[in-house]
């Protein structure tokens, strides 16, 4: 016998607690954080309770059902199109007033509704009590009081859903206006009725007719009969008329007076003697002089949280992929009778692309702890709002601010990272900024080539470099609000949220969500391009040198390019070409190409696999002792040890130090730093920016900034020197 | 006055908000309407944006949008 499906959609205010309900409900793995409207896209959760199968769909959090942001559209979208059997209204019932506006607004649309009192947990601390069954009776809806972090209430609100689901008739229960508008509104359904009954069929009546009334007519999609329109206009005067007040004002204030009525008979607060956390740590995080400080602190952890105690965990991947794992499968290819070029393909085309990959991963992970934190704690609204002044002139809102920080670790966190931004202007502009931001990878080109070409000025000219992407993506910053964005400013309204801990599950279970959605969306492309560039350097087949592949001739062909910025060299070209794959790799390129070195360069050692096996099992717990050496060292406490110098090939330097200039090596250096970061971020823009052709612009923009700021640094140097 | 004015800790009432009507509407929504309490309760460093108490909850506004909210103090209390 096939189970009855319920249709259930759960909406509420943002940070109400929506996400973490479903998860404890479904126990499937949703995202969830603290930042208000993380949640943008429909996400769902399918699974058994009695004899019915329930389908729940979390929609965006939203404050109301009438302006047209994305996520209201969404919202309101939704559940007229969609007409969900029963909608979960999460409400926070510490803040139960204005989350009350949505829940009346539900009902306008007649919502078959059942209401979640969250936070029950924290407003029973706070000393506030809410009346259940009154709520019930004022409202014609079932409400239940639940916990979602302590999962506590769940199987009474799925009763309740299921009780809704199997009623028979629809209570009528109208939330009267005064009375006056009231006859107006009945005014305006009877005219439709009369004139255009089809719209009565696809929204429910008295959402509709208020609608109309407040001019918001975004989910109407057929053109309105003119009567219906003339009559509409006559209300809003008549309104004007008699309260001196527009019509939206009127009406969201009718709206609130049943609220204030309706929570007046149901909420009781006990003064209770507790000191308010909140309160107190704002005190000390949004302080004048200490809350930029203790902000930034907090940022330098991040940073150093994210990258220095994920390095072991890369570097131990790095080790096993290259000396395990590729010479094994070489090895193991070669005994099978596979040609050598079969042999390459596989050890550096498949399993070079697969390491590309998972050195991201312990990055992203640790990224995403310390984010989820971050979020699930309240501080990223401290942060914005923090930050807010500084980037308010550039047009975006404090919310952009850790985005950009994150990216001079890795751009491709910093584009995920941009998630939690639910403007969609002030999300691409961000996203658009991102690759200006010097990553790690750039670092490693940069310390090569200045211990060449500037070892008096190393810190200086590397400074410049990072202070110069900076100031291009605050330059390309204004140009897109002038040209694209047409610089309206963006208005800030930011809910500051209680402070809550979030809990290790909610943290561990948060990053691991996200890193896994990375390997299974991008680890495929990047893999496909690190393929590409093999076939690259290997076609024709059995080429000797890089200069003869295909990837030579290309090189040679976009070499001509550069010349105007000093290096038109088609080695040069080539090396940039490969960092596009990835930064990383332009070194090793560079060693390939200028010592012009065969390519295949296998190593005929044999392999002893339980000994590497060993190998690496230690690796990894000595990846881990690192990692919590390093942690240490964030706290102060040094027992990482000093840095070890790089060490560079001694023929590769001489070769390079021929090839440059001191000026063409910084004006190579500038366009490094400003074209594209790598494949990786190419793809993280799509995705976060859900289209290629966002992309196709980053792209655009990356190459155009940096041919020219390279050829102005170029020529200015050539006038000076 | 206008909310910006406002001095932190102090009670006050909303009287009037002059926004373009998106604004408006969002602001009303949240509660912002006239007659409402409201409160300055932390301001940001280099003239930021400003933490204010409404109903329940907290909520930053710019203090370019606090000088467009029209605010008269509470008395009687
Ligand atoms: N004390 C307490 N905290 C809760 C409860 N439910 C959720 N939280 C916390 O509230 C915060 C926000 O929860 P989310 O589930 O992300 O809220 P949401 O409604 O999905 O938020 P958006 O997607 O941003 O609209 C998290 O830190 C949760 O741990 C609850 O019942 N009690
Ligand atoms: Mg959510």
């Amino acid at each position: 016998m096939a189970d009855k499906i319920i249709k259930v959609a759960v909406a509420g205010n943002p940070n109400t607690g929506k996400t973490t309900l479903i998860n404890a409900i479904a126990g499937t793995n949703l995202h969830v954080g603290n930042w208000p409207g993380v949640t943008l896209e429909k996400k769902e959760a399918r699974f058994k309770y009695r004899d019915y199968e329930i389908h729940l769909i979390d929609l965006p959090g939203t404050y109301s059902l009438s302006n047209d942001t994305a996520e209201e559209k969404i919202a309101v979208e939704f559940l007229i199109k969609e007409k969900p059997d029963v909608v979960i209204d999460v409400v926070d019932s510490t803040n139960l007033e204005r989350n009350l506006y949505l829940t009346v607004q539900l009902l306008e649309l007649e919502a078959p509704l059942v209401v979640a009192l969250n936070m029950w947990d924290e407003a029973k601390s706070k000393g506030i009590d809410i009346d259940v069954e009154k709520l019930e009776k004022l409202l014609c809806i079932r409400a239940v009081p639940t916990s979602a972090v302590k999962e506590e209430g769940i199987k009474e609100l799925l009763d309740a859903v299921v009780e809704i689901y199997e009623r028979k008739e629809k209570p009528k229960c109208v939330l009267h206006f005064e009375d006056q508008i009231e006859e107006h509104i009945k005014g305006l359904i009877d005219k439709i009725k009369e004139v255009q009954p089809i719209l009565l069929d696809l929204y429910p009546a008295r959402y509709l007719a208020l609608s109309l009334i407040e001019g918001n007519v975004f989910f109407i999609d057929i053109s309105l009969n003119n009567e219906i329109q003339k009559y509409v206009q006559n209300v809003r005067e008549e309104i004007e008329k008699l309260y001196h007040k527009d019509p939206v004002t009127f009406i969201v204030e009718e709206r609130y007076s049943i609220i204030i009525s309706i929570y007046e008979q149901v909420v009781k607060k006990h003064v209770v003697k507790s000191v308010d956390i909140t309160f107190l740590l704002d005190k000390v995080f949004l302080h004048k002089l200490f809350g930029l400080p203790i902000f930034f602190l907090l940022m330098w952890i991040l940073f150093e949280f994210t990258f220095e105690l994920s390095s072991p965990y890369v570097d131990w991947l790095d080790e096993t992929l290259s000396s395990f794992i590729a010479p094994l499968t070489a090895q193991l290819l070669s005994s099978l009778g596979a040609s050598e070029w079969l042999q390459s393909f596989v050890s550096e085309g498949i399993i070079g692309g697969v390491g590309f990959v998972l050195v991201f991963v312990p990055v992203l992970f640790f990224l995403y702890v310390f984010m989820a934190f971050l979020e699930g704690s309240g501080y990223m609204a401290r942060a914005a709002f923090l930050m807010d002044r500084f980037m308010s002139v550039l047009g975006l809102s404090g919310k952009s601010f850790i985005p950009m920080i994150i990216g001079f670790g890795c751009n491709v966190p910093a584009v995920y990272a941009t998630r939690t931004l639910e403007n969609p202007k002030e999300k691409i502009l961000t996203v658009l900024m991102i690759p200006f931001m010097s990553c790690g990878a750039r670092l490693t080109v940069y310390a090569f080539f200045v211990t060449i070409f500037f070892t008096q000025h190393k810190t200086a000219v590397i400074m410049s470099l990072y202070l110069l992407g900076i100031a291009v993506a605050v330059i390309v910053a204004f140009i897109l609000q002038k040209v694209y964005f047409k610089s309206q400013s963006l208005p800030f309204i930011l809910e500051l949220p209680p402070y809550r801990l979030p809990t290790v599950r909610f943290i561990l279970r948060n990053a691991w969500i996200k890193t896994r959605a990375f390997l299974y969306e991008a680890g495929t492309f990047i893999l496909a391009t690190s393929v590409v560039i093999w076939f690259l350097l290997h076609f024709p087949v059995g080429v000797k040198k890089t200069e003869d592949s295909v990837f030579g001739h290309i090189s040679k062909a976009i070499a001509p390019v550069f010349e105007p910025l000093g290096f038109g060299n088609w080695q040069a070209a080539g090396a940039l070409m490969s960092g596009f794959v990835a930064k990383e790799v332009v070194i090793a390129t560079m060693g390939n190409i200028y010592a012009g070195e065969v390519i295949q360069e296998t190593e005929e050692e044999k392999i002893d696999i339980k000994e590497k096996l060993v190998q690496m099992g230690t690796g990894f717990l000595q990846a881990n002792v690192e990692a919590g050496k390093k942690l240490l060292s964030i706290f102060g406490i040094d027992l990482a040890g000093g840095e070890e110098e790089e060490e560079f090939e001694k023929t590769l330097l001489d070769t390079v130090k021929n090839a440059f200039t001191p000026l063409t090596a910084f004006s190579f250096l500038v366009f490094l730093l400003l074209y594209t970061p790598c494949m990786a971020t190419v793809f993280a823009i799509k995705q976060e920016l859900g289209s290629w052709k966002w992309a196709g612009i980053s792209v655009v923009i990356s190459f155009t900034s940096a041919w020219i700021v390279a050829f102005v640094v170029y020529h200015l140097g050539r006038l000076v020197f | 006055m206008k909310l910006s004015e406002a001095e932190k800790g102090k009670r006050y009432r909303i009287c009037s908000l002059k926004f373009p009507p998106h604004m408006k509407r969002k602001l009303l929504e949240l509660g912002l309407f006239p007659g409402q309490e409201i409160e300055i309760v932390q301001d940001a460093p280099f003239g930021g944006p400003v933490k204010i108490k409404v109903k329940d909850y907290c909520l930053a506004l710019r203090r370019s949008e606090a000088e467009n909210i029209e605010i008269e103090e509470k008395n009687g209390r």
